[in-house]
């Protein structure tokens, strides 16, 4: 007993050093946000600010193009979540509840799609949005968004639908109800949880995404604001790290609060295949 | 419709990949056939094949080392005290849910010439004298930092999924093989090992996907200005080729050869997910 006791002594202290090491960069970005500019140059860094201050974060609220890139980010991610989930969950009934010709087609489509590196589609995606003059456009980068927010939100969108017995809609159209009400009264209000949690990791996704925004979009003031921060660096030999981390801070917050609120939903959907054998 | 939408880029992807398809046609809106001229352009290029085979090393490293850190750190789980394990999975949920460019961001502070804090630490515990040191000298040292960043952020997936697997090892085979006096390691691979295989080997093609197609970490890390053929990924190499040169037929091509590596890599994650979408069929 003695000794598995001290064995776990010993597993927990491993623990706590992993978790110290994990979080570490995170806890150093907000120490450092927090930190004046001449505590953070200091070569012997203190662990916490001594003096904290907000200032930084008023610097990176200030710095040009913060605020539009902010909301350019916002109408992306908006729109492309509300076209993402609406027609998502109609693909996803319609995958989950009925036959249809070219069913098997459309599965294997949506799992290729998710299955190509975002890499390999930016290139035929510019010269499709080059063609019809949406480059440099938000409407061209929410375009691009949705051909990977639809599929992925397709497939987990079916995932919770088929978990939802066919007898439940079924009863109520017994009951004398039309198929559109069994769909609204029964099939809704039961996939409302896997909606919120897609829409919410396609939110996410959208929002960290990086390459096709910083391609699509050359203007300062219709950039997204990942690449707002990719351009913070710039080419100044002196980098106010400070501002850098307050602005990295303030962009983490959204996702860190919605993420912490859907993990458990979405984490195990891309394995579970495996899990279920 | 939907399908439409999905297999029009791929159905472009193709079509370009067998143009000539410069910034004159891009402007004409369109493309001058030359067969597989792309191909046969990008095969004979040797910055083609060091970059393949630098990308291959490269998704060896990040994937081996995500997929044993983070087996070790889910058995790590099951055998601390619970509140323990309630911390660190909380911290792994936190850099989880951390935007890529920000970790970026975050790795170019800690490790910065001047005064970063990694730098600092290594010295401090006497591993050597970092002052001042520059981690990002050669293309080697590049990576390797890349690489720091990219197990980084992929650990709490792995760690989490293959934690959720162990859960589900019967509790009385791993204590049966304990009373027989089997060690530890044993136990692992005898009884745990075969449980938990299928979610390993799901988890290693995905890692496989993300990271051989990876782009933003190692873009951003090293720095535009930096990258140089001496340190391309295929990723890096299908943006300067087809982008940057705007030579999108030719890039074209270079995503489709990437996709064929990548889906050969990957054959058990694609035919697990075919199979699943078969079960959907029946």
């Amino acid at each position: 007993m003695t000794r598995r006791g001290g064995s776990r002594l010993g597993w927990n202290a491993v623990g706590l050093v992993l978790f110290a090491v994990m979080v570490f960069p995170v806890f150093w970005m907000i120490s450092t946000a927090f930190k004046p500019t001449d505590e953070i140059n200091r070569v012997t860094p203190a662990w916490l600010p001594e003096h904290p201050t907000a200032g930084h974060f008023r610097d990176a609220l200030d710095r040009p193009y913060f605020w539009t890139d902010v909301k350019n980010s916002l109408i992306v991610v908006c729109v492309t979540v509300a076209i993402a989930m609406a027609l998502a969950f109609l693909a996803a009934v319609a995958l989950a509840k009925y036959r249809f010709s070219g069913r098997r087609l459309f599965v294997v489509l949506v799992i290729g799609i998710q299955m190509l590196p975002s890499a390999g589609l930016i290139i035929p995606l510019y010269v499709v949005l080059a063609r019809y003059h949406q480059v440099n456009t938000l409407t061209g980068v929410i375009l691009v968004y949705l051909t990977t927010a639809l599929p992925f939100s397709v497939w987990t969108l079916r995932g919770f639908i088929v978990g939802i017995p066919k007898d439940l809609e079924e009863a109520a159209m017994v009951d004398g109800s039309t198929r559109l009400g069994a769909f609204l009264r029964i099939l809704l209000p039961l996939v409302a949880p896997g909606l919120v949690a897609t829409s919410v990791f396609a939110f996410i996704t959208s929002w960290n995404e990086y390459i096709f925004a910083r391609i699509l979009l050359s203007d300062s003031e219709k950039q997204t604001i990942t690449v707002w921060l990719s351009y913070f660096l710039g080419t100044s030999r002196s980098t106010d790290w400070g501002a850098l981390m307050a602005a990295s801070t303030l962009i983490a917050i959204p996702v860190v609060i919605f993420f912490l609120l859907v993990q458990r939903k979405i984490a195990f959907g891309l394995t579970s295949g495996a899990v279920r054998g | 419709m939907l399908g439409a939408i999905l297999g029009y880029p791929v159905y472009n992807l193709v079509r370009l990949s067998l143009q000539r398809y410069g910034l004159f046609e891009l402007l004409q809106h369109r493309g001058v056939p030359v067969g597989l001229d792309n191909y046969r352009s990008i095969l004979g290029d040797s910055v083609f094949w060091h970059t393949l085979a630098r990308t291959v090393v490269f998704t060896i490293a990040n994937v081996g080392l995500t997929m044993v850190l983070g087996t070790l750190i889910a058995l790590l789980l099951v055998r601390v005290s619970t509140w323990v394990r309630l911390l660190l999975t909380g911290g792994l949920v936190l850099v989880w849910a951390m935007p890529p460019v920000v970790a970026v961001q975050v790795w170019n502070w800690m490790t910065n010439s001047q005064n970063g804090v990694l730098n600092y630490a290594l010295t401090e515990l006497h591993l050597g004298d970092f002052f001042q040191h520059n981690w990002y000298e050669t293309p080697f040292s590049q990576l390797a930092m890349t690489t720091t960043l990219i197990v980084w952020g992929a650990l709490p997936f792995v760690v989490i999924s293959v934690y959720a697997a162990l859960s589900q090892v019967p509790h009385e085979l791993v204590e049966a093989a304990e009373i027989d006096g089997a060690p530890g390691w044993r136990i692992f691979l005898d009884v745990t090992a075969p449980i938990i295989a299928p979610v390993l080997l799901i988890l290693t093609s995905l890692s496989i996907l993300w990271d051989f197609g990876v782009f933003t970490q190692p873009f951003l890390l090293i720095g535009q200005g930096h990258i140089v053929p001496a340190n391309y990924l295929m990723g890096i190499y299908l943006f300067e080729e087809g982008y940057v040169k705007t030579d999108f037929g030719r890039g074209a091509a270079i995503s489709i050869l990437m996709l064929a590596i990548v889906a050969a890599l990957s054959v058990v994650y694609v035919r697990r997910m075919l199979r699943g979408a078969a079960e959907a069929e029946a």
